[in-house]
């Protein structure tokens, strides 16, 4: 296995190049928060994850399910993996955790990082037994066809084959069909063409939300009628 | 400290397409396109300050009914805006008010370059388009604790105070409304990667903008009939 080589799977955190050391005040963030609450599910993940927070639509779907947002704009597998390393997983018991993380993963190929995502969900399995974990498909980002939507397909395509032979882990592909007949994607659902708007969201949001549900559904414990 | 051509805050510069999925450039041609088919009263151009705020409620609340248009590009650094502004963006329109916000990405630039950047993107508006009255944002305060960064936004403000009243047709906009408490920190309620602003943050700072704007397009009583009839 080349697992230990591969740096989308070695645990690292964001070095402050900028100097205001944001991100390490919002993993701390994190940690401190996750003292405090019980959440049900816990989104981890990039900027993706991070934005879906300032929408009306977290309030509308997902605070109803009490759950709790880890984004942080730019991570990569890598980071995720560090920061839930870290204390992040320390003080919760989520039922289910979904992990949306990958198109930052810049340099790397898609195989590393399918196996960084991989990484995370092991040590999500390791540390958090009871959850379980959504990974959410690669989203295809800029305007016109382009090395990275090639590479962020076949990201989903090695997940969908290696995920099912992890515990407790499921692959979900929230892409409504961005990607418009003549190749193009719009601003009206990817305003800068990696992240989402209001309504880009909205597409995206709905299936994740059924899923939750039904899983929440599932989880519960048995009634008269759970047998049936 | 440097000036003119030596000062690369205030050299345009094409952002680059380090990731390979040509953003930028796709972001700027729509904007470039947007001139021909729109409008605007309003402009507002910069970083991911004015990106974000398009994408909140609060901007069909108060900046749509104004005829506004936004061109933010997260990233941005002064040269990049400027770049931006000379290659299309002030092309095919007549706003009558322009809001500037940029800077903070300026990140390897002094103080005193930030405020040369921000002064070359002035004086390129009010050569392109001489009407429009500007207003520049000043920078937010940023990161959870007192940084070096958040030092030299506040002395780029410092700055701003004195050198734009030197330029026409251009005033600051302060928008340190208090984000920064007692203790020294800002919360995640108003920026929330203490960067970012959050809706109710926005709210904060755009009260006191969108008075200013309907005082600036007030002033200019004829073009309002026009456009009212
Ligand atoms: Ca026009």
């Amino acid at each position: 296995s080349d697992g230990d080589r591969n740096p989308a799977g070695i645990a690292t955190a964001v070095e402050d190049v900028q100097g205001d050391d944001r991100w390490m005040c919002l993993h701390n963030r994190f940690v401190s928060d996750s003292k405090d609450k019980e959440p049900e599910v816990v989104f981890m993940g990039d900027s993706l994850v991070q934005l879906l927070h300032q929408f009306e639509i977290w309030r509308e779907l997902f605070s109803p399910l009490h759950a709790l947002n880890f984004g942080i704009g730019g991570d990569a597998t890598q980071h995720v993996l560090w920061r839930l390393e870290n204390g992040e997983l320390e003080h919760i018991k989520p039922k289910i955790i979904v992990l949306w993380v990958g198109t930052n993963n810049h340099g790397h190929t898609a195989e590393q990082v399918a196996r960084g995502i991989e990484a995370i969900v092991r040590l999500i399995n390791l540390r958090q037994p009871q959850a379980q974990v959504v990974v959410l498909g690669l989203l295809p980002r800029g305007k016109n066809p382009n090395p990275l939507r090639e590479k962020n397909q076949r990201v989903n395509e090695l997940l969908k084959l290696s995920l099912p032979g992890l515990a407790n882990a499921q692959f979900l592909n929230v892409d409504p069909g961005f990607v418009n007949s003549d190749g193009s994607i719009s601003h009206h659902d990817m305003y800068d063409y990696l992240h989402l708007t209001r309504s880009g969201y909205a597409r995206v949001c709905k299936p994740i939300h059924e899923l939750l549900q039904r899983m929440l559904e599932e989880a519960l414990p048995s009634t008269p009628n759970a047998t049936s | 400290m440097s000036q003119g051509d030596t000062n690369s805050a205030a050299v345009p510069q094409p952002g680059a397409d380090i990731f390979g999925d040509d953003r930028w450039m796709s972001q700027h041609l729509r904007f470039v396109l947007d001139c021909k088919d729109k409008e605007p009263e309003v402009l507002f151009v910069g970083d991911s300050m004015v990106q974000v705020l398009q994408q909140y409620e609060l901007w069909r609340e108060l900046f749509s009914p104004l005829h506004a248009l936004g061109f933010g590009i997260g990233g941005d650094k002064t040269e990049h805006l400027l770049w931006r502004l000379q290659n299309g963006e002030l092309e095919n329109i007549k706003p009558k008010v322009i809001v500037v916000w940029a800077g903070t990405n300026n990140i390897e630039h002094t103080a005193e370059e930030v405020v040369g950047g921000i002064e070359a993107i002035v004086k390129l508006i009010n050569r392109l388009q001489p009407q429009a009255k500007i207003i520049v944002m000043g920078l937010m305060p940023r990161g959870e604790k007192p940084n070096p960064l958040r030092q030299k936004n506040a002395k780029v403000n410092q700055l701003l105070r004195v050198a734009l009243p030197k330029l026409p047709s251009v005033q600051l906009l302060d928008v340190d409304v208090g984000f920064v408490h007692s203790d020294g920190t800002i919360s995640c309620h108003d920026l929330f990667d203490f960067l970012h602003l959050t809706p109710a943050g926005y709210a904060k700072i755009c009260k006191p903008l969108h008075e200013l704007i309907m005082q600036l397009l007030e002033e200019t009583p004829e073009e309002k009939q026009a456009t009212l009839a």
